[in-house]
């Protein structure tokens, strides 16, 4: 997949993973295991980015007796996924032209 | 390999990247295996599950910016102390006059190189000016009724021509030598210092 584009996704991928309830590092890789391969040099680079744009905030807690960094969604990070969801809508759009003479040859 | 062998063969590998930045990268992993062993993978396991750490350091270059590796290799690996700056402000009658010498040796070699090429077009200018002097005095001889002298001194003329074609042949070359030659001292003085960058 083209890599500014699968960046993307995977920025959204995380917000997603992090929407309904706060979640750490291990987890968020757990949940997005089924849709997408996600290593954990890949996960720290885009929570450091997406924390830098205000789109989440970490805060840290005890667990077990150790620290775990807690991860939750901000204001902006949903209007990211909303963003997204329109974003999404335009590329169906332009994939239904793409494909449009593909499909006129069948 | 355990969780502590994993996070300082990890540590000793990002030694390039900030301080700051080491330390959180290292605990975020920290607790990746902490959070697979929870789940009762053993700390081999899950330091397995990471991948090989060769792998991760390649992509954490890879996503790092150039200009963040820049400053981290530019800057220096430790302040200066107070007595290596003292050293150095006393120490610059030395440094500074070694460099300005170094710095002189190199315009000398330049300066010897150019001279070579005045030298040349000097040799052939002159070999022309004697051949139209030949020609001049010839004529000169002539016209004062000294036939044989004049013929002589004609012959000097066309002599003169001669060398002189040759000499600016002469000069096209030594000027092609330099300019080649030069290009190359300019070439190995950029690798001596980039090399010395490298070797660091």
């Amino acid at each position: 997949m083209d890599i500014q584009l699968k960046r993307g996704l995977l920025d959204v991928c995380v917000l997603a993973a992090i929407k309904n309830e706060d979640s750490y590092g291990y987890k968020i890789i757990k949940d997005m295991k089924p849709y997408i391969q996600l290593s954990e040099s890949t996960l720290y680079t885009i929570l450091k980015r997406l924390e830098s744009a205000n789109m989440l905030s970490v805060r840290t807690a005890e667990h077990g007796g150790r620290l775990r960094k807690y991860y939750h969604i901000t204001p902006q990070g949903l209007k990211r996924i909303e963003d997204f969801k329109v974003e999404w809508q335009e590329i169906m759009s332009i994939y239904k032209f793409v494909t449009k003479e593909d499909d006129e040859n069948e | 390999m355990s969780k502590q062998e994993f996070l300082s063969a990890l540590r000793k590998k990002l030694s390039g990247l900030p301080g700051g930045d080491i330390e959180e990268r290292l605990n975020f992993y920290n607790e990746m295996i902490d959070d697979r062993v929870e789940e009762g993978l053993t700390e081999e396991q899950a330091v397995e599950e990471l991948g090989s750490i060769d792998e991760i350091v390649s992509q954490v270059m890879s996503e790092i910016p150039l200009a963040k590796l820049v400053k981290e290799k530019v800057k220096p690996n430790r302040s200066l102390r107070a007595w290596e700056i003292v050293l150095l402000v006393l120490g610059s009658p030395l440094w500074l006059s070694l460099l300005a010498a170094a710095l002189l040796v190199v315009i000398a070699i330049y300066t010897v190189i150019w001279s070579v090429v005045v030298m040349v077009w000097a040799a052939g200018l002159s070999v022309a000016a004697c051949s139209i002097g030949g020609f001049v005095s010839a004529v000169v001889l002539a016209v004062q009724g000294n036939v044989a002298a004049g013929f002589t001194m004609f012959g000097v003329g066309i002599a003169g021509v001669g060398a002189t074609i040759l000499m600016a042949y002469c000069c096209a070359g030594v000027v092609k030598c330099v300019f080649s030659l030069s290009g190359k001292i300019f070439i190995g003085i950029k690798s001596f210092f980039i090399k010395k960058e490298a070797a660091r």
